[in-house]
């Protein structure tokens, strides 16, 4: 039938409330993306680190089991806040491989379909749309990091009793926090990316390279400096700082060099050079510096037209 | 009507001819090479001038960048500020930066983006509507991606090993380099660099046209080509990285966990690389002879 054919009424569903219109957004994009296979395996794949933490703190209070396996409480993992830190480190590891191959088709096949002016000639702002594709990353994310974290901790709490749970209420808050750190990054930075390069897979390219090469270059630029410093280039090694901060367990100083210096002087002279990590506030900064970027890129992109010169 | 007709019957009888001159096997072997070079020209424009190559400059400049601040700003010990040390760092940074990630990566963009940049850019019908062999496009295209990696990668071997060692030691480096090991040693990073670009170009070629999201294998590559030194003996084998690293000049100790193996001599290393690219890419013409395109979903 030809368009001008078409007899256009007034919608007469029900009206979603102005504040829940955004969630169309991932209603519709969830089901695309579960429609994956190779989406669903890596999704299941998520959950074996989580499933490994439940049995260990299951084991840590099941004196039959340990008798069964011949195991010494002692030998166990402790559960603590490292415990919940590896957690979290091995889970968000997870959560990046989910994004590269969830985030750079969101809206990059709006862009280069020219489909953005459909969405927003619809009672839908920027914002939300923004906001719409970002919790399409930001709950599949979810579901791999904090809310396993959390159920952990609680079933540790059922299984040790209210004084342990007294004692580490404050993680609830660390797993929480370092997880959403890093999901708002992802998918900051994701949909950054995918505004700006527009093409799925050079987006999908890009986001790894700007994972693994700064990483690679930040070591690079600590051992040739005698430094720390370089972590902060590398988006893993700042995130972790956060992380570590989050758990109360960053340390500054991680390493000394004994270096020696030749003086026409003095001859040798040996010191001590301590390897400092950049102060939690810096690696704060930057991360927030690059959360800035981002928005700042998706406000310039996200746009109902544009120019083309 | 009649003139029509004439230039039509004219442009057949030309076709015809043309269809003559090519299947006599001496020509046709020169309109292939012709028709390579012409592929090769245009995607060489596309490889260094396009939007697309500023990523590759950006990846292949950044050890010259780390490495003129080191010449700016050198550590205040003697560990890494004496000239005997520096073969030892500057063999760290070619390993660890330079052949492991950066060539890794730039090889990845532009071999992946020959097939897999046209069909985002719903381009490569073009290609295969021209009356080119598809076999003979895969060699232009490869040969361009080669010729890119290659110039770009050696400016930054040389470029970094220069900056590096003339800027600190100006004197000891123009013996090292005119009376010493130097030269051997630059033409051997150099001939890593060259090799590293055919063998990771091929894979990637490969991995861009059987692939829809090639992403996954590049990552999965990645990881195996980082924990080669893990690898059993055997699984070594079946890596770029061990051929690589058995020709480097000045061997890197790969940590207290490797699995210490024989380094691969030369004469098997080399050609194995070789063999493997003309495998890749016999197996990359068999398959884009029956591609079917489609741009949905890219």
């Amino acid at each position: 039938m030809a368009v001008y054919e078409h007899l256009y009424g007034a919608y007469e569903g029900d009206s979603h409330s102005a504040w829940s219109r955004f969630l169309v957004i991932p209603r519709y994009a969830l089901r695309e993306v579960f429609k994956s296979k190779l989406l669903v395996t890596i999704f299941i794949l998520c959950f074996i680190y989580p499933l490994v933490a439940t049995i260990l703190v299951y084991l840590h209070h099941n004196a039959n089991a340990l008798a069964l396996l011949q195991i010494n409480v002692r030998e166990l993992l402790p559960i603590d806040a490292s415990f919940f830190l590896t957690f979290v480190q091995v889970q968000c590891a997870f959560a990046f491989i989910l994004t590269v191959l969830v985030a750079p088709p969101l809206i990059s096949r709006d862009l280069s379909n020219n489909a953005l002016p459909l969405y927003l000639c619809r009672p839908l702002s920027r914002a939300e749309y923004v906001l719409g594709k970002m919790a399409v990353v930001m709950f599949l994310l979810s579901l791999v990091t904090w809310i396993p974290g959390l159920l952990i901790f609680f079933f540790q709490a059922s299984l040790a009793g209210l004084a342990w749970l007294w004692a580490n209420l404050w993680m609830i808050q660390a797993i929480f926090s370092s997880s959403m750190v890093w999901i708002i990054l992802l998918a900051l930075l994701s949909l950054a990316v995918s505004s700006f390069l527009k093409w799925r897979v050079v987006a999908s390219g890009a986001l790894l390279g700007m994972f693994f090469v700064p990483t690679a270059f930040g070591e690079i630029v600590n051992n040739l400096f005698l430094t720390r410093w370089g972590h902060l280039i590398s988006l893993w090694a700042t995130i972790k700082s956060i992380w570590r901060g989050l758990f109360g367990l960053f340390e500054r100083q991680t390493g000394s060099i004994r270096g020696k210096v030749t003086n026409p002087i003095y001859d040798e002279q040996f010191f001590d050079i301590a390897l400092l990590e950049p102060p939690l506030w810096v690696s704060w900064l930057v991360i927030a510096g690059i959360c800035a970027v981002c928005v700042w890129l998706l406000a310039r992109k996200v746009r109902a037209y544009e120019v083309i010169k | 009507m009649s003139s029509t007709s004439e230039i039509r019957e004219q442009s057949v009888a030309a076709n015809v001819n043309s269809v003559n001159v090519n299947t006599r096997p001496a020509a046709s072997w020169s309109l292939r090479t012709r028709q390579a070079l012409a592929v090769m020209r245009l995607e060489i424009k596309k490889n260094f001038l396009s939007r697309r190559a500023f990523l590759l400059y950006l990846i292949a400049g950044l050890p010259l960048v780390l490495l003129s601040l080191l010449a700016l700003f050198p550590p205040p010990t003697d560990e890494l500020g004496t000239f005997g040390e520096m073969s030892m760092v500057y063999a760290a940074i070619y390993g660890g930066l330079i052949l492991r990630t950066l060539i890794f990566f730039g090889c990845a963009w532009v071999f992946m983006n020959l097939f897999r940049g046209e069909v985002v850019d719903r381009s490569l019908h073009y290609y295969f509507l021209a009356p080119v062999r598809r076999e003979v496009l895969v060699v232009g295209k490869y040969l361009s991606g080669l010729l890119a990696t290659i110039v770009l990668f050696s400016i930054t071997t040389v470029g970094s090993m220069f900056i590096y060692y003339f800027w600190l030691f100006p004197s000891e480096s123009a013996r090292f380099f005119f009376d010493g090991a130097g030269t051997s040693q630059m033409l051997a990073y150099l001939g890593v660099t060259i090799l590293a670009c055919i063998g990771y170009g091929a894979v990637f070629l490969l991995v861009g046209l059987f692939f829809r999201n090639p992403i996954i294998p590049a990552g999965l590559l990645y990881g195996w080509e980082w924990i080669n030194f893990l690898l059993p003996p055997f699984l070594k084998k079946i890596s770029v990285i061990h051929y690589l690293h058995s020709l480097v000049p000045v061997p890197m100790s790969e940590g207290p966990f490797a699995v210490l193996v024989e380094p691969t001599p030369a004469w098997i290393s080399v050609p194995s690389l070789l063999l493997f690219t003309g495998v890749v890419l016999f197996l990359a013409s068999r398959h884009i002879r029956r591609m079917e395109i489609s741009y949905a979903g890219d």
